[in-house]
């Protein structure tokens, strides 16, 4: 019985002079352990009477209960100071470099197609893939092109065959759809075109082109203005006015040359973005559509032309050359 | 076309500036390239719409102006332009050339000349030699320069022949004999070809028509009588001689897009009158005009409910009439049908259908007027489906997986990493550089790769290649070197070996839902190391053979996958069913085997997984070792298996599935290492 009190004093004294929280693990095992001293008292139990067991195994319990209780305060008063001095050694230069994974950098051109995708997308409009190497037919006949009509040079085309050609725009892929879907039909495509012209800084013999087309019934210019400016707010800013003006292409009648104007770009000067109209009927009625029903219109423009506006490109040859400074320049990009 | 504003004003009464005439004219479709400055004056450069040959004069120009601006009005001189008023002498024929005109081909529907008997031919006035500079065009001399100036004004081609050296009295109009040849006015001698069409003398061809005259006929200081041609050929026919003779003029840039045909006479009168102003001479009697056929302008109704449904705007009756009339359609209106009958002018040949008129009401109305409607209607589910959305799945996984997206020329020349197939040659390249169709994506990548230091890249291109049968899209990856830039904490990744690439395409092939099934591919492709190299149902991949890398100028660790996406999307892999994820701890057995070195490691997985049964969660490799404390020829292999199910393992069924998979492991051979 007397053993208990003096263990107490004991540990009391020990935690009292421990001067870490690792001393304390230590004292908490001497004493609370499977092994540890009070254990010890414990297995003394069988030497008392039945009657005296009960007290006895509670004096015990409180002696346990006690000596954790000073171990709380002791470590709670320890731990403050070894945190701080771990902290303090602890201490890095958040200024350095971080260590980024690797994501791999979108190239510009695809990101422009992404929101272009995403846009028309959101408008109901379906993306369709076309051959690059396309026939004669479909990218000039289709698209009712006179035979021998000066139209055609402002295409100059390269030349597989004599029927086979590198297609000189997207619209190309009209044609095809018309060939394989009644209306209504709303159809977009992005792609590569390509002109047998010069390289400069305005000039590429490849480049990059969206078309887009659709046809139903009671389709107006309003619809082809609305859809156009839509589009260019989308991709420009939510102030953007779009412009038409009368323009000359043989696959839409009434045609246009659709220009935008948003004072954040361009000084609020009309800057032309491409081409539009619509359908030509000659086209619907080739493809068996009721031109008296059904309607539609049709509008594309250069992909490399949205960046270039946006960011203030002056190079077209940048998009093909594949600089990875170039390209990580525009990698955060919108 | 350059437009002058000095000499339009000539022609139209108008206060408004270069810029607002330059805006007025973008508006109606004649849209301004550019405000020339040429001795000190400004001057319009005008784009001319391929189908309106019309606007590339003075007077169609100020057709446009006249009707889209209410407030310019036509000045004394113009309105006798386009009243027409015939000379005095028009109907005396008597000239030799009237009876001597003789059309042979359908490529000209009428041919008209007036002879002038005595004229001198020294230099223009000052007024015309200014006025030919304001038009871009050098003054020559003073026969020269009037046909350049009445074409400019009218947009009527005129030519002038020294009458002395026409042969034979004669004029035929006929297409070119096989070999025959002229020399024209630029001193080139020309093959014909048959097809092209000519004016010809008593003893052969004198002038290609609408597109240049001869040298043996033209006019000169000592010229005396001059015999002037106006004609009307097809616009198709002049288009296709003056391309296979290379040879654009100003002439054949009007009569390809059509010039107008009652206007033929006309300039030959005008030209008549202005040089009987500057020298005195007269022509000879009047006109010689031989008509072959003529042209019936456009007669069409416009409906107005359909013109204000396609134009989106609420045109009356009477505002879409006085639109055409301002255009010189003549129009009778109907109006209880809401609908007028149009007659289009001699020079509109661009209308056809009731779509062109409801244009032409379209851009006199004014574009700025039509409003912006949403459309409404029916349609699909829009953006990319199936293969389209499927790539932007592998493009995605791709940019994910680390690596940096090129794109590259279709067109380009011969690379060491080409495939294997013939490529495809263009028919009339740019240059020699860009003269054949890509074959793989590989060749551009290399050079991306090394225009961008050669090492230390991860580079990727989606894009189409060309075979003599196929277009098909191509994913391509080149890897070479860290995957990093230097870092300060020095413990930046190894350099990519052939494990890093093919763990990007397990990458790419996990998120494209496709098999990634590899076997050697043992030199099958002579772009790669034959040893370290591989193929699958989608492609090919590996280390790239050192005599290349050598070649190109690449690492000799450089790593590429070239991926036919087409066949790859073909390839499917069958939806896995619904399993459940079970909550309970999973349990691990590792085991570690000798195998042969012959022995690939997929059969080692197959055999595990089969013989660990459903309970197998994941397995995965954790070491491999070769080494002189080995058998040579042997390999030891570490391998995990992380087991889990709707209950927990006892120890006795996680060792079961364990020597299980030790009994299939010696089946195939495998000594079990303790």
């Amino acid at each position: 019985m007397d053993a208990i009190t003096p263990l107490i004093e004991e540990a009391r004294a020990v935690i009292h002079a421990a001067t870490s929280t690792a001393a304390l693990r230590e004292i908490e095992i001497q004493y609370l352990g499977k092994q540890g001293s009070v254990s010890g008292l414990m297995r003394g139990i069988g030497q008392l009477s039945a009657e005296e067991r009960p007290a006895f195994g509670a004096k015990v319990n409180e002696a346990r209960a006690l000596i954790e209780s000073e171990l709380e305060a002791r470590r709670e008063a320890l731990r403050e100071g070894e945190w701080a001095a771990q902290f303090a050694a602890e201490r890095i230069d958040v200024t350095l470099p971080g260590h980024e994974p690797r994501v791999g950098i979108e190239h510009v051109l695809q990101q422009t197609t992404n929101e272009i995708k995403r846009v028309l997308g959101g408008m109901g409009f379906v993306y369709q893939e076309s051959p690059e190497r396309e026939e004669f037919r479909y990218n000039f006949d289709a698209l009712n092109y006179p035979p021998d009509h000066p139209a055609m040079d402002a295409q100059d085309t390269f030349y597989l065959s004599d029927d086979v050609l590198l297609r000189t725009q997207c619209t190309a892929l009209q044609g095809r759809v018309f060939e394989s879907t009644k209306p209504p039909l709303r159809v977009f495509t992005v792609g590569r075109t390509f002109r047998n012209e010069a390289v400069d800084r305005t000039h590429n013999h490849t480049f990059h082109q969206v078309d887009a087309f659709m046809i139903d019934e009671g389709v107006s210019m309003a619809h082809l203005k609305g859809t156009l400016g839509t589009f260019a707010r989308a991709m420009f800013g939510p102030e953007v006015k779009v412009r038409f003006r009368p323009d000359f292409f043989p696959f839409v009648e009434p045609g246009v040359d659709y220009a935008i104007s948003t004072p954040k770009l361009f000084n609020g000067k009309w800057v032309e973005l491409g081409g539009a109209g619509l359908i030509h009927p000659n086209i619907l009625e080739r493809y068996g559509i009721d031109s008296s029903r059904y309607s539609g219109f049709a509008f594309g423009l250069g992909v490399e032309r949205i960046p270039m506006m946006r960011y203030g490109i002056d190079d077209l040859r940048y998009f093909f050359e594949n600089d990875l400074r170039f390209l990580r320049r525009y990698a955060s990009a919108r | 076309m350059k437009l002058p504003v000095s000499v339009l004003k000539d022609y139209v009464k108008t206060d408004l500036s270069a810029e607002a005439l330059g805006d007025l004219l973008t508006m109606t479709g004649f849209e301004l390239e550019e405000i020339l400055e040429i001795n000190g004056e400004p001057v319009l450069d005008v784009n001319i719409m391929a189908n309106r040959g019309d606007g590339a004069s003075i007077l169609g120009l100020a057709r446009e102006i006249l009707a889209k601006d209410p407030a310019a009005e036509p000045t004394e001189l113009l309105s006798r332009l386009m009243a027409d008023t015939p000379r005095r002498d028009r109907d005396n024929r008597d000239i030799w050339s009237q009876t001597n005109i003789k059309i042979e081909s359908q490529a000209c529907s009428q041919y008209a000349l007036r002879l002038f008997p005595e004229v001198t031919n020294g230099p223009s006035p000052e007024w015309l030699q200014q006025r030919l500079e304001l038009l871009g065009q050098r003054p020559v001399s003073l026969l020269v320069d009037l046909t350049n100036y009445v074409m400019f004004e009218l947009g009527q081609p005129l030519h002038a022949f020294d009458a002395a050296l026409v042969q034979g009295q004669r004029i035929v109009v006929r297409e070119a004999l096989d070999g025959e040849r002229m020399t024209t006015l630029d001193e080139i001698e020309r093959e014909l070809e048959p097809g092209m069409l000519l004016i010809c003398d008593g003893e052969g061809p004198v002038a290609v028509a609408g597109v240049m005259g001869g040298s043996t006929t033209e006019v000169s200081e000592t010229t005396t009588s001059c015999l002037l041609e106006s004609a009307h050929f097809d616009n198709q026919s002049v288009r296709r001689t003056r391309k296979r003779l290379g040879l654009q003029t100003e002439a054949s840039y009007r009569f390809e897009r059509s010039v107008d045909p009652e206007g033929v006479v006309r300039a030959l009168d005008r030209f008549a009158d202005l040089l009987e102003e500057i020298t005195g001479a007269k022509p000879v009697g009047g006109a010689a005009q031989v008509v072959n056929f003529t042209y019936q302008p456009a007669e069409l109704d416009l409906s107005l409910p359909r013109c204000r449904a396609l134009l989106g705007v609420p045109v009356t009756i009477s505002e879409a009439a006085d639109a055409l009339m301002g255009l010189g359609f003549s129009v009778t209106a109907r109006p209880e049908e809401d609908c007028l009958w149009v007659g289009a002018p001699s020079w509109r040949f661009d209308i056809a259908r009731e779509e062109d008129l409801i244009e032409e009401v379209g851009r006199i109305y004014g574009y700025e007027r039509i409003p912006e409607w949403p459309v409404a209607g029916s349609n699909g589910i829009g953006g990319a489906h199936g293969y389209e959305g499927w790539q932007d799945r592998v493009r995605e996984a791709a940019l994910r997986a680390g690596l940096d997206q090129c794109l590259s020329h279709t067109l380009r020349k011969a690379h060491e990493l080409d495939a294997a197939t013939d490529l495809v040659p263009l028919l009339n390249p740019h240059s020699p550089e860009h003269a054949v169709l890509r074959n793989s994506l590989l060749p551009g990548l290399a050079e991306a790769a090394l225009r961008n230091g050669g090492q230390d890249l991860r580079l990727f291109e989606m894009g189409r290649v060309f075979t003599d049968a196929t277009e098909r899209a191509q994913l391509a990856i080149l890897m070479t070197g860290q995957g990093r830039g230097p870092d300060w904490r020095k413990d930046g990744a190894p350099a990519a070996d052939f494990f890093d690439l093919k763990g990007v395409l397990e990458a790419v092939a996990r998120h494209a839902a496709r098999p990634l099934d590899l076997e050697p591919l043992d030199g099958a492709d002579g772009r790669f190391h034959p040893t370290r190299s591989a193929r699958w149902s989608g492609g090919v991949m590996g280390q790239i053979h050192p005599q290349w890398a050598t070649a190109t100028g690449l690492p000799a660790q450089t790593f590429l996958a070239e991926i036919d996406l087409e066949a790859w999307y073909g390839t499917a892999l069958p939806e896995a069913p619904y399993t459940t994820i079970h909550r309970h701890p999973a349990t691990r057995r590792d085991i570690s085997v000798l195998v042969s070195q012959d022995l690939p490691y997929a059969q080692i997985e197959a055999a595990t997984r089969a013989a660990a049964g459903e309970w197998l969660e994941t397995m995965w490799l954790f070491d491999v070792y070769e080494g002189d404390r080995l058998p040579a020829g042997t390999r030891s292999l570490a391998i995990a298996l992380q087991l889990r199910k709707g209950g927990n393992f006892t120890d006795e069924e996680a060792n079961q599935v364990r020597d299980r998979v030790v009994a299939a492991l010696e089946g195939l051979g495998a000594q079990l290492r303790s």
